[in-house]
């Protein structure tokens, strides 16, 4: 139909093949894809250099005796190798900060997101972030010398100058802005029409925010409090500066306790021999603490995931 | 008869006149699985302005997105069938779709100036595609061309987005102009405006179908019978399966489309029947 | 109708005060609130009242010291945390930018190894700082042989905050609207002069308040470094890369554990440094988002 019209023959200078060659592009597309790589590299590093000196520690040690031994002590004579001291003070320091902090945290959500109006959530959302813009080590500086000597002149029972209670609680704190935010987040996701057709059934706002929007917002919550679980198993300086550096198999919270965390920065921080058992065992424990906040973060980002599927 | 006005060109050449910058044959899209629009055939004749009209979903939008290969930008979409460009292959192997926009300019149907001056929003076209020579008279030609000099000459360098809408999107088709294409493609350029900025690009339509092919999507019957030569009626319908594909209905002259159609449904959809 | 004209059911509509849960459930969450605010004034002002004695020029003209501390300073740790923290944007800055742009711009979606880096990334952001100790020990202190360095420091904290540059980047680039890089590729120009000379100029206020909020997470950030030497006793200042460091979070965390009260003081003094250094960041961050808000 167009055949005789034809004004121009490809291959002219009037055609429409690349006019000159454009190297660049490709190569600057696997320049930024090498760089995006390296998170998977930095992965792969975290593994490898957890796995080997591990599997030389369990070389030596035996895996029934590290998971069900309840003395720790790698760097006596002799030495024990049962982690579940560090794992309980772990449990225990993390424990108390979620019953501070999801409460607070969540209370703060369901008030900023439900009631609280733009001016107000004005004001409070920044200062949650500065909140979470504090360094640990002034947490646990403030642990130390202002936490913990409140405690003593205020708890009925007796407790040490370095002891889980405060460390926890102080944890608590820190996580505070993780629950809020995160949570926040989920609960402004519910749509507006179901609240409306609570208020329209005659609910209170009361009603409204428990009964509808948070378990709605319910997977959303629950990976909010998963990731600040983990922030808590993971978090090091408060819990070495406060918690002390003894590892006790104790439920006693007024008593010095040693998190997995707090170990690995204990004996990291030390002079220990490369390649020595005490050495390995500092990658043992990091090996168990890469697991399980690896996991919980796992869990965390696949329910945030799904929640917005569903909302979004 | 349509209660529309048509003022259509000076002298309407007839099909087998038409000297065709696009030949379409038997052009179908999709995206993915799903047929967007199926087997169009059509010409767009060599500076002329053709409008391709029809209800919302009928895939005109889509069909304009293929002559400069935009589409390739959605994940999925592909074209079946051919399109030529002067006899040349548009989806061929050899062609770069970069060298494809170079020759063939879009306007949007949200004037989207960049965020920059309105100087270095004009003079980004020729700078990209390696233009020498001297900015600021490309620069005032352009904006000449697009009757938007008088206005903003003062300001070059101020913020695009200080314009008004109607200055923006001239400044679109400016912006367009800069890189000396051979057609200028425009989705529904004044669905974001006023009337009296509608009024100003569709008399800037007319200036430029002297020097340029241009070929305009439009949901205003009114607009294509008032600017085009030709017009395309696009429609929706739902084959046999319950799939919902674009069709082209019929393609002539705009007088003859808006006075005397061939198809039912053209004259269904121009007499506001439709639907 | 005639009903909502009359007073008596405007009456029988009004509200009969809301209940008494109800006022003790807002109550409650302002309570919640309330609390965090009073941890944090408490926190922050007993860190200054504590510190405010000791925060005197001593502070960053002096170098550590054990023993006494009243001749004791921070000035090692100071240009410690400049180097260490100026050699980490260096690294992590580009890196984190290039891999957001590749995320955002070329990567399809549909693709595994998108999906692989995508999700890996997510985790990134989780795993615990005190394990990046571990493979900074690991792998750049040993491996790579790089040693308890300033070099090593960097790397290791520009790895802790890549994943918060990455995902702030992504972002600031999400928000710049796709009709930008429509009109640019319709002018002819290439994917990556659409990006270069749109997109990224329009995105990087959003990129510059993510980067700073990713330096001043790493300029507080203690537990990795105490693996990686930064606990030794150091008495001068870095010269260069490979020089030995101490910076201002282990600093501080050294005069923690000394039991004299003195060297608590000290702390505090030195806290206050780093938290305002922490609030001039974020001030610049704040100020660049509202400055450069979205223009479209």
């Amino acid at each position: 139909m167009a055949a005789p019209h034809n004004a121009t023959v490809p291959g002219t200078p009037q055609s429409l093949a690349r006019s000159r060659p454009r190297y660049g592009e490709q190569a600057i597309k696997a320049v930024l894809m090498v760089a995006a790589l390296l998170s998977v590299a930095t992965t792969i590093g975290i593994v490898v250099s957890l796995l080997e000196p591990t599997i030389s520690f369990f070389g030596e040690i035996s895996a029934v005796e590290f998971f069900t031994s309840t003395s720790w002590g790698p760097l006596f004579e002799p030495p024990h190798y049962g982690v579940l001291p560090l794992v309980s003070a772990t449990l225990i320091t993390t424990g108390i900060a979620i019953v501070v902090a999801v409460p607070l945290g969540l209370g703060a959500a369901i008030y900023l997101s439900e009631y609280a109006k733009p001016k107000v959530r004005k004001v409070f959302k920044p200062m949650l972030e500065v909140l979470a813009g504090i360094p640990t080590v002034v947490f646990g500086f403030f642990a130390l010398t202002f936490v913990t000597p409140l405690l003593r002149s205020i708890m009925p029972f007796e407790i040490e100058i370095f002891n889980a209670l405060c460390a926890g609680l102080v944890v608590g704190f820190m996580i505070i802005p993780i629950v809020a935010s995160l949570s926040e987040d989920a609960m402004a996701a519910v749509p507006n029409g179901l609240r409306e057709g609570s208020y329209a059934l005659g609910a209170s706002k009361m009603t409204t925010s428990l009964r509808v929007v948070l378990p709605a917002a319910f997977s959303g919550i629950v990976a909010a409090v998963i990731l600040a679980i983990s922030r808590g198993v993971g978090e090091t300086m408060i819990v070495f500066i406060a918690g002390g550096g003894q590892p006790n198999f104790t439920l006693d919270v007024g008593k010095a306790m040693q998190t997995m965390a707090a170990f690995i920065a204990q004996a990291g921080s030390g002079d220990v021999p490369v390649g020595t058992t005490e050495y390995n065992t500092i990658f043992a424990v990091g090996s168990l603490l890469f697991v399980m906040t690896f996991a919980m973060n796992f869990v965390s980002v696949r329910l945030v995931r799904r929640f917005r599927e569903v909302y979004e | 008869m349509p209660n529309v006005t048509v003022r259509g060109p000076e002298a309407p050449r007839t099909i087998e006149s038409l000297d065709p910058v696009f030949t379409v044959k038997n052009l179908s899209v999709f995206y993915g699985d799903y047929e967007a629009v199926r087997g169009v055939d059509m010409l767009i004749g060599n500076r002329e302005i053709t409008a391709m009209i029809g209800p919302s979903g009928c895939g005109k939008s889509t069909v304009l997105r293929c002559f400069n290969r935009m589409n390739d930008l959605i994940p999925g979409a592909r074209p079946a069938g051919t399109i030529q460009y002067h006899g040349e292959d548009l989806y061929g192997d050899h062609v770069d779709p970069i060298e494809v926009r170079r020759r063939i300019g879009m306007v949007f149907q949200k004037p989207n100036p960049f965020p920059k001056s309105i100087y270095d929003n004009i003079a980004y076209g020729p700078k990209v595609n390696g233009v020498k020579g001297k900015m600021d008279d490309i620069v005032e030609e352009a904006l000449t061309k697009a009757a938007l000099w008088d206005e903003v000459k003062g300001k070059l360098k101020q913020n695009a987005l200080s314009l008004s809408g109607g200055q923006q999107q001239r400044l679109c088709i400016a912006r367009a102009i800069a890189v000396k294409p051979e057609v200028i493609l425009m989705d529904e350029p004044c669905s974001a405006l006023d009337p009296i900025a509608t009024t100003k690009i569709e008399d800037l339509m007319q200036e430029l179908a002297h020097d340029y092919t241009i070929v305009i999507v439009t949901h205003n019957m009114q607009q294509a019978a008032r600017v085009s030569h030709r017009t395309a009626f696009f429609t929706a319908e739902v084959d046999d399966a319950g799939v919902r594909h674009g069709r082209l209905v019929e393609f002539d002259e705009t007088s003859r489309i808006f006075t005397n159609p061939s198809d039912k449904r053209t004259e269904d959809y121009i007499t506001g029947r439709f639907g | 109708m005639a009903v909502l004209s009359t007073p008596r059911s405007a009456v029988q509509l009004a509200s009969k005060g809301t209940p008494v849960r109800e006022h003790l459930f807002r109550t409650l969450l302002i309570a919640s609130l309330v609390v965090a605010f009073i941890f944090m004034v408490a926190l922050l002002s007993y860190v200054f009242v504590e510190g405010w004695p000791r925060l005197d020029s001593r502070l960053w003209e002096n170098m550590p010291s054990i023993r006494n501390p009243d001749i004791a300073g921070a000035q090692s740790a100071i240009t410690g945390t400049l180097w260490v923290i100026s050699l980490t944007g260096l690294f992590t800055l580009p890196t984190g930018i290039a891999a957001a742009i590749y995320l955002e711009e070329y990567a399809d979606k549909t693709r595994w190894y998108n999906r692989v880096i995508e999700l890996n990334i997510q985790n990134l952001a989780g795993i615990p700082s005190i394990v990046y100790g571990i493979l900074g020990l690991g792998i750049i202190a040993r491996t790579l042989g790089l040693g308890f360095s300033v070099i090593t420091a960097s790397l290791t904290l520009g790895l802790l905050v890549l994943p918060i540059v990455i995902i702030a980047s992504r972002e600031a680039l999400r928000a710049v609207p796709p009709s930008i890089r429509e009109g640019s590729l319709a002018l002819g120009a290439t994917q990556w002069q659409t990006i270069s000379r749109q997109v990224l100029p329009a995105s990087i206020p959003g990129i510059a308040t993510g980067s700073i909020l990713a330096l001043s997470r790493a300029i507080g950030e203690a537990a990795p470094l105490l693996m990686l030497g930064a606990v030794s006793f150091i008495r001068f200042n870095p010269d260069g890369i490979f020089a030995s460091y101490t910076v201002l979070p282990i600093q501080i965390f050294n005069w923690i554990s000394q039991s004299r009260e003195g060297f608590h003081v000290l702390a505090a003094a030195a806290i206050v440094v780093l938290l305002v250094i922490l609030l001039l960041m974020n001030s610049v961050a704040i100020w660049l988002r509202n400055r450069y808000q979205k223009r479209w």
